[in-house]
């Protein structure tokens, strides 16, 4: 079965590490991630720039981890990201600001892409809130 | 036709689940997991709410169960596994976001 | 076939992103013409209220959007009784022409779209 993949939390928030628990045992059960898409907060998972304590899960770098490991679509919302200051390259010389701190392997696009998901999979699994 | 709905949030101090309580029709299911998990533990006014719901409709997630050294006997525990297959039992997941 | 779309709106209009980013999903799903619609919940139902005057919070007006859904092609749009009467609001209230739903059928309402966000 296909899954779209919505997260709504940032790193920190426990929802965003059940949300990547609940995406590697979709995985494991070989349905297939149609797309993770990154929004609202979610779009913080998209830092290349996260430091957590040693002895902390960095699930942002996790998220990031995954979606290279399996070759997974990850979008991130482009709205909710610039007004969250998560730029990618391209953005930050858009809007000539001092950084881009997205990690490549995650794209920066428009809510089309939730939609799309939504349309090309049979559930739609939203996390966020606590 | 039914949906699984998906609380997280703390039950005493945040309005989600008595939202989702509202909602919450024949056939549908909920799922407790991070803090609303609290909201299983006997005897409370809100536990007593949800063992009224029909047999079959309450999950609660393991690990946030054991984690809070909650043990509870109102919602079957499922592990991420049993959550992916419970999200394709039901025609649509509702998470309280 | 679409599949169709229930946004659930759940929060105060001036109080943080909730309510815009739940509203620009909607705008989008109406762009690309997909079936979506919308039901203001709890404290959703606030953005609907006639006379507020959000540039006094430098804000945008996020009624304005809400008027424009129609134009967007989302016509679907409903109201939760119970969340406008705890809140002292009637129909009378409203700026937006929304179909008032009784509690109990919201999970009819819901079994009718594919899917649900919740925000």
């Amino acid at each position: 079965m296909k899954f779209a993949i919505a997260v709504f939390s940032p790193p920190y928030a426990p929802a965003t590490r059940r949300a990547l628990r609940f995406t590697e045992a979709a995985l494991a059960a070989g349905h297939e991630i149609v797309r993770v898409f990154f929004y609202g907060e979610g779009v913080h998972n998209a830092s290349a720039n996260l430091v957590v304590p040693q002895d902390e899960q960095n699930i942002g770098a996790q998220w990031q981890a995954l979606i290279q490991a399996h070759a997974l679509d990850g979008v991130v919302c482009i709205a909710a990201a610039l007004r969250r200051g998560v730029l990618n390259t391209e953005e930050a010389t858009r809007w000539a600001r001092p950084a881009a701190n997205a990690v490549a392997t995650l794209e920066l696009s428009g809510l089309g892409q939730l939609h799309e998901a939504v349309q090309g999979a049979d559930r739609l699994m939203c996390f966020g809130g606590d | 036709m039914a949906t699984l709905h998906v609380v997280s949030s703390p039950p005493f101090t945040d309005s989600r689940l008595n939202s989702c309580l509202r909602v919450l029709g024949p056939g549908d299911a909920l799922l407790l997991c991070g803090e609303a998990v609290q909201a299983l533990r006997e005897p409370s006014p809100m536990a007593q709410t949800l063992s009224a719901l029909p047999a079959g409709a309450l999950y609660a997630l393991g690990e946030d169960c054991d984690a809070r050294g909650l043990e509870q006997t109102l919602a079957r525990q499922v592990d991420y596994t049993a959550f992916v297959a419970l999200s394709l039992a039901y025609d649509r997941v509702n998470t309280w976001l | 076939m679409a599949r169709s779309l229930l946004m659930v709106s759940r929060r105060a209009p001036w109080s943080g992103l909730g309510a815009r980013e739940a509203l620009d999903i909607v705008l989008a799903g109406g762009a690309y013409e997909l079936p979506v619609a919308m039901l203001f919940m709890d404290d959703g139902v606030l953005q609907l209220v006639k006379g507020q005057a959000p540039q006094l919070l430098e804000q945008k007006n996020l009624g304005a959007n809400l008027q424009a859904l129609p134009l967007f092609g989302i016509e679907a749009l409903f109201v939760c009784g119970a969340s406008l009467a705890e809140r002292g609001l009637s129909a009378e209230h409203l700026a937006l022409d929304a179909r008032i739903m009784q509690a109990s059928d919201l999970a009819m309402l819901f079994n009718q779209y594919n899917e649900v966000i919740t925000l």
